[in-house]
């Protein structure tokens, strides 16, 4: 770390805790995700950093904690010209960081993991009693002598936040951090924030979320396409003002489901799914799902929500034909699947889109038409005996490409090469060819910008009024809400709740995610 | 006379697994900070051909000939082991690859052959080899002495390594690293911990460890070089890594069942016990198939132990 | 500092420019090792190229010594494309070879073509059979491939060396010298593999039944849905089981596809060049290692494989020719080690982008105060 001592303070009180000026970031392959960004974070203060996905928020973090290093720009640190060269240049300098994908070691402990990277001797006793003595203090108690791997989500943020507490970070940046917490949970952590401004340090609050930014912020700087659009005092906006800075146009993302009418509860088609008493184990071999009963009418939107890692991923594999149901039925368009088999759920009328739409969805390295092809290019016409038919690739690649407005310079391009936007439609492209009786759909929408989130919330909505069910799994609530016909929430791999979309409540939803029963939120 | 028989397959067991031992330790480290080095074998004949090249060339007493050598043997070795390092590291070449090109360059038909006939190693037993030591005046104890208090240096120092590796894995802030390395590299990054220093060096040093290992084949076992006089052990100890969970002490247990069962050829044949030799020197390579068909499946199969970013190169900028 | 930077696409000409420069530097470390060790750098590369290339019936020699290489270097380039690690193709052509003189020797008396048709087939199976035990216990168990096919090898050549000298089984000859000193049964001539005259050059069968096994092979990978399959299964392997790929299938397939390979080769070391089941020989040869360096070098490639097995058979040709003090037995394995080190070293320019990472702040002495002006809206 490099350090040069500023000469002159600011006029009007010390120098702000973080001034970042001109900070261009460039990715390989042209991608430019800071240009010419400024941040000015002062302490005592919740200064939320507001942007798209895209927009250069983690980018930015990323560059505050040595994880990056611009191509251009100064930092300076309590007004000092300051250069980060790894990640313990930013510890040193006082620099906290909460990873919106927690830096925890999942076999350690939790006091393990809080004092890792110190520099003292390591005796355990004394950091697990260090541990909960802090946790006490900020009232964010854990046990420290429990494994990562043993804790909820939510608990594994605390430890995130203890991390940088133990080293006294007078600088705290929290990356999305409210993307895994019920809304609840949220509001403990934004008391927790507010605490840790009152204590005189600066705190960073990333978010996408115009409500949140505006109940905890009190300054706000917004990001879109990698520039500074503003940087506000979060009293004298609303959240219009806001979405508007951050998308650059009006926009009404609320409700698209409105004026649709709920769809019919007809005897004349079988419902898109029926689960009965469902059961299954996750990869460690422990019980994921218990008793599962869930039936997704055709046309019909159903929501799943939950806090990540209460089962979502197993439902949606088991109903794929992916994992192994250990017990009950799954019935999709009223034929039972009697075997964990992808090829036979997909005969039955199941398209998947997982959530990791890159790595799970699509082979990155192969082309977009090869990606399209896949499924189909077991039989004819994308193939005759065991030889491919390229040029038949080729034309249904083509011709699903414009259906589906996948930009890409080419069919041969590999996929890993597009954006997310362009990488979930080729997905949706290919599940959706086959006019599926069900569409199970995970997270489909996480990640991208908002254009994008728009296409494919219309694809996903479309297939709905064709005719298909629809099983949308997601942990982002408003999404939830806005797509769907009824909404289910998952507790601990059991359906805690099933209520209609009209009278679902997000306080209500938010308590039965973080385990209320239905009798207990009451009607 | 099955007492007898005990005492000897036990304390050849040990006199066997050593430098099985050697080399599995060294790639314990190794693999706990997530680098899989698929080159011991060739690190082993390396350090195997420099150490008997060395104790014929090198002079004065006996112990100070065979320190050098096992010094030359470790250098030898950890040289190949930087060269590892560099490329899965810096430039992030596949590690198996990596590790196949590293036992291909050093192995029976390459380099260790190669620099055994430039420097006249090949030429019969060495003058200067390991012999046993009776520490403590232990070694007429029945059973315990033979097996435990007569064997030579290396072995004692074996377990030395068993302890001090121990206690660096579970007790000290520099193993609490180099295991947060291996399972999180990200992790470990973010908390100011150099990932890449803590690679190169435990890579090195498995090396290191895997040239005592090959030293010990042309110091104390056969003791004359003959082109890849390691016949796989480098494989069988990445194998044992794996067997042991990736800890040092169950990776011991495995090291002696093995030098049991290479110990079982020679001793078998003295006494004129009728099996097909073929047979016999198939099972050391057979018992670690049927060890790793065993571990990999079943209970075993959660890797208790594996590094979880075993294999993986680690990207700060990756995106 | 330097810093690598990943490229998102390779220029057209770095896919040649790399490999050759890996192979220059390959050659100038390699005679910076001769010179260290008192032998004259250019003097040996000098006699390898006459050896290999230009001295009478030289070029035949090497078609000779590359026919084995060709068909391990397929072996390893089919598998390691798929991430199965392979590296069993020295004992799956021991296999092979014992196979097909099995078959040869048993088939005694019957028409050439059968017989050599019997041995090709014979030797496909032994591979294709000892490659699928490790690709089994990969895909049932999920044992690493790496060790227990690497095992086998060593149990393979015990299995050889049983068969001559440990026992009194149908391949040892017991007449005449056979009876006191164990060597294998000869085959008869009816197997010996027919060769091709081409402009003084002779090629052996078994090399072109390799270039017609590339052949196929690049057909297979490009053109049919086992091909797919396989590309998709080592791309993302969760993507193909979300596709319904059966990856197990696909691992094990590849595997005895591989193996076949080697199998062939192995076949090919009895009727083109042997005509006797010879363990010493053949343990002694590394076949499947040096494979493993040619596919490297071929960048995985098939048709790639054809030539780089040339260059490396004439390499291993030399290397048998030149034999002796002046030219240490390992310094062909030696050469073909650092060529595979450089490669894949070579490998990251292709990949990434070497850049300097700045230093800025010395430019700053004399700084602006940071700006704590408000921007608005």
């Amino acid at each position: 770390m490099t350090t040069t001592e500023h000469a002159a303070e600011t006029a009007g009180g010390p120098p702000p805790a973080v001034a970042a000026s001109g900070i261009t970031k460039r990715f390989p392959g042209g991608v430019v995700a800071n240009d010419d960004v400024h941040l000015e974070l002062r302490a005592g203060e919740v200064h939320a950093l507001l942007g798209e996905n895209g927009a250069g928020k983690s980018t930015l973090s990323n560059v505050l904690t040595g994880l990056y290093r611009p191509d251009a720009g100064d930092l300076w640190i309590h007004g000092r010209l300051t250069e980060l060269h790894s990640p313990r240049d930013a510890i040193d300098a006082g620099i906290g960081m909460v990873h919106q994908h927690f830096r925890l070691v999942a076999p350690f402990t939790v006091a393990e993991n809080v004092v890792l990277g110190e520099r003292s001797p390591f005796r355990r006793r004394e950091a697990e009693e260090r541990v909960r003595a802090l946790g006490e203090r900020y009232r964010l108690p854990v046990d420290p002598t429990a494994r990562i791997w043993q804790l909820s989500v939510g608990q594994q943020q605390r430890v995130e936040i203890l991390k940088a507490l133990d080293r006294d970070a007078r600088i705290l940046i929290l990356d999305e951090p409210t993307a895994v917490l019920t809304p609840q949970e949220s509001e403990a952590l934004f008391e927790v924030m507010r605490a840790m401004a009152d204590e005189g340090r600066a705190v960073l609050f990333i978010s996408h979320k115009l409500d949140e930014v505006l109940a905890v912020s009190d300054r706000v700087t917004v990001l879109r396409d990698a520039r500074n659009v503003g940087t506000v005092t979060t009293a004298d906006v609303d959240t219009r003002e806001l979405a508007r800075m951050m998308v650059g146009r009006e926009v009404v993302l609320g409700r698209a489901r409105t004026g649709r009418a709920p769809a019919p509860a007809n005897g004349a088609r079988p419902p898109a799914l029926v689960l009965d008493g469902v059961g299954a184990d996750d990869d460690r071999g422990c019980p994921a799902l218990h008793d599962v009963t869930l039936t997704v009418a055709a046309g019909e939107v159903l929501g799943v929500c939950g806090v990540a890692g209460n089962g979502q991923r197993e439902l949606a594999e088991v109903v794929g034909g992916i994992r192994r149901a250990t017990a009950g039925t799954v019935t999709v368009a009223g034929e039972r699947l009697r075997k964990a088999d992808p090829r036979v759920a997909h005969a039955a009328g199941v398209a998947h889109v997982p959530e990791d739409r890159l790595h799970t969805g699509t082979a990155p390295s192969l082309s977009v038409e090869d990606n399209l092809a896949l499924l189909a290019h077991r039989r004819p016409p994308l193939s005759a005996g065991p030889f491919l038919r390229r040029s038949r690739i080729r034309a249904r690649a083509l011709e699903l490409m414009a259906r589906f407005g996948v930009k890409a310079p080419g069919p041969t391009t590999p996929v890993r090469l597009l954006s997310g936007g362009n990488v979930q439609k080729v997905l949706l492209a290919r599940e959706l060819s086959s006019d599926p009786a069900l569409v199970v759909a995970a997270s489909p929408t996480r990640g991208l910008d908002v254009g994008a989130i728009e296409s494919v919330r219309a694809t996903i909505l479309a297939a709905a009024d064709a005719g298909a069910g629809v099983l949308l799994i997601s942990e982002d609530l408003d999404e939830v809400l806005d797509l769907s016909d009824r909404v289910a929430v998952m507790y601990e791999g059991r359906i805690v709740g099933v209520v209609d979309r009209d009278e679902a409540d997000v306080t209500e939803l938010g308590l039965l995610m973080g385990g209320a029963t239905l009798a207990e939120v009451g009607p | 006379m099955n007492s007898n028989l005990f005492v000897v397959i036990a304390a050849s067991a040990i006199f066997y697994g050593t430098p099985l031992y050697f080399a599995a330790l060294g790639e314990v480290l190794t693999e706990r900070s997530g680098v899989l080095n698929l080159g011991v074998e060739g690190m082993m004949l390396m350090g195997a051909v420099t150490a008997a090249s060395t104790s014929i060339h090198a002079p004065g007493p006996t112990w100070f000939a065979l320190l050098l050598a096992v010094l030359a043997g470790m250098v030898a070795a950890g040289a190949l082991a930087l060269l590892h390092a560099f490329l899965v590291v810096t430039l992030r070449v596949n590690q198996v690859v990596s590790g196949l090109a590293i036992t291909i360059l050093a192995g029976g038909a390459g380099l260790s052959s190669y620099l055994a006939s430039v420097w006249g190693v090949a030429t019969g037993p060495v003058p200067h080899q390991l012999s046993s030591l009776d520490v403590l005046g232990l070694g007429d104890l029945p059973v315990l002495g033979p097996i435990v208090f007569d064997q030579n240096a290396l072995t004692y120092l074996s377990w030395a390594a068993l302890i001090g590796t121990s206690w660096y894995l579970f007790r000290t802030r520099r193993g609490l690293e180099l295991r947060a390395v291996g399972e999180s590299p990200a992790t470990a990054d973010a908390m100011g911990i150099d990932v890449t220093r803590s690679r190169y060096l435990h890579t090195v040093v498995g090396g290191m460890l895997a040239g005592v290992g090959g030293a010990y084949f042309t110091l104390a076992i056969v003791p004359t070089w003959t082109d890849g006089v390691t016949a796989g052990r480098g494989w069988i100890a990445i194998a044992l890594v794996i067997f042991g969970f990736w800890r040092p002490d169950l990776t011991l247990l495995g090291a002696y069942l093995f030098g049991a069962f290479s110990s079982l050829a020679p001793t078998l044949q003295t006494r004129g016990v009728d099996v097909p030799v073929q047979l016999l020197d198939s099972l050391p390579y057979l018992t670690t198939v049927v060890v790793l068909v065993a571990v990999s499946s079943g209970w075993a199969s959660r890797r208790v132990g594996a590094p979880a970013a075993l294999g993986t190169a680690y990207e700060r900028e990756d995106r | 500092m330097i810093r690598l930077e990943r490229r998102v696409e390779t220029p057209r000409w770095l896919d040649v420019a790399v490999p050759l420069a890996s192979f220059v530097a390959a050659l100038v470390v390699g005679g910076l090792v001769l010179q260290l060790t008192g032998h004259s750098a250019l003097g040996t590369y000098e006699r390898i190229v006459e050896r290999a290339l230009t001295s009478d019936g030289a070029l035949s020699g090497t078609l000779v010594a590359a026919t084995p290489l060709l068909f391990t270097g397929l072996a390893a380039a089919v598998a390691f494309r798929m991430n199965v690690f392979n590296i069993g193709g020295e004992g799956q052509l021991v296999l092979g070879a014992i196979a097909a003189s099995g078959a040869g020797l048993a088939l005694e008396g019957r028409p050439g073509w059968l017989i050599i048709g019997a041995m090709v087939v014979a030797g496909a199976a032994a591979g294709a059979a000892w490659a699928a035990i490790p690709g089994a216990l990969r895909a049932f168990t999920g044992t690493n491939e790496i060790i227990t096919s690497l095992m086998l090898n060593y149990v393979a050549a015990n299995l050889a060396t049983y068969l001559i000298f440990g026992s009194r089984s149908f391949w040892r000859s017991l007449e005449g010298s056979g009876a006191t000193f164990p060597t294998g049964k000869r085959l008869p001539p009816e197997a010996s593999w027919p060769s091709l005259e081409l402009g003084g050059v002779v090629v052996p069968f078994g090399f072109l039944l390799g270039v017609a096994g590339a052949v196929v092979l690049l057909v297979v990978l490009r053109a049919t849905r086992f091909g797919f399959a396989m590309r998709v299964v080592a791309d993302a392997p969760a993507a193909a089981r979300y596709a319904g790929i059966r990856g197990r299938r696909v691992v094990l397939g590849v595997m005895a596809l591989s193996g076949a390979a080697a199998g062939i080769g192995g076949a090919s070391n009895i009727g083109d060049t042997r005509h006797v089941l010879d363990p010493r020989g053949l343990n002694q040869a590394g076949y499947g290692y040096a494979g493993i360096v040619v596919a490297a070098l071929a960048r995985l490639n098939p048709v790639a494989v054809v030539f780089v097995s040339i260059v490396m058979g004439g390499l291993a040709n030399a290397g048998r020719a030149l034999q002796g003090p002046d030219f240490p037995a390992g310094l062909v394995g030696t050469l073909q080690g650092l060529l595979l080190v450089f490669t894949l070293g070579g490998e990251v320019f292709a990949r990434y982008r070497i850049r300097r990472a700045r230093t800025v702040h010395e430019a700053h002495a004399g700084a602006p105060p940071p700006p704590t002006a408000e921007v608005t809206a």
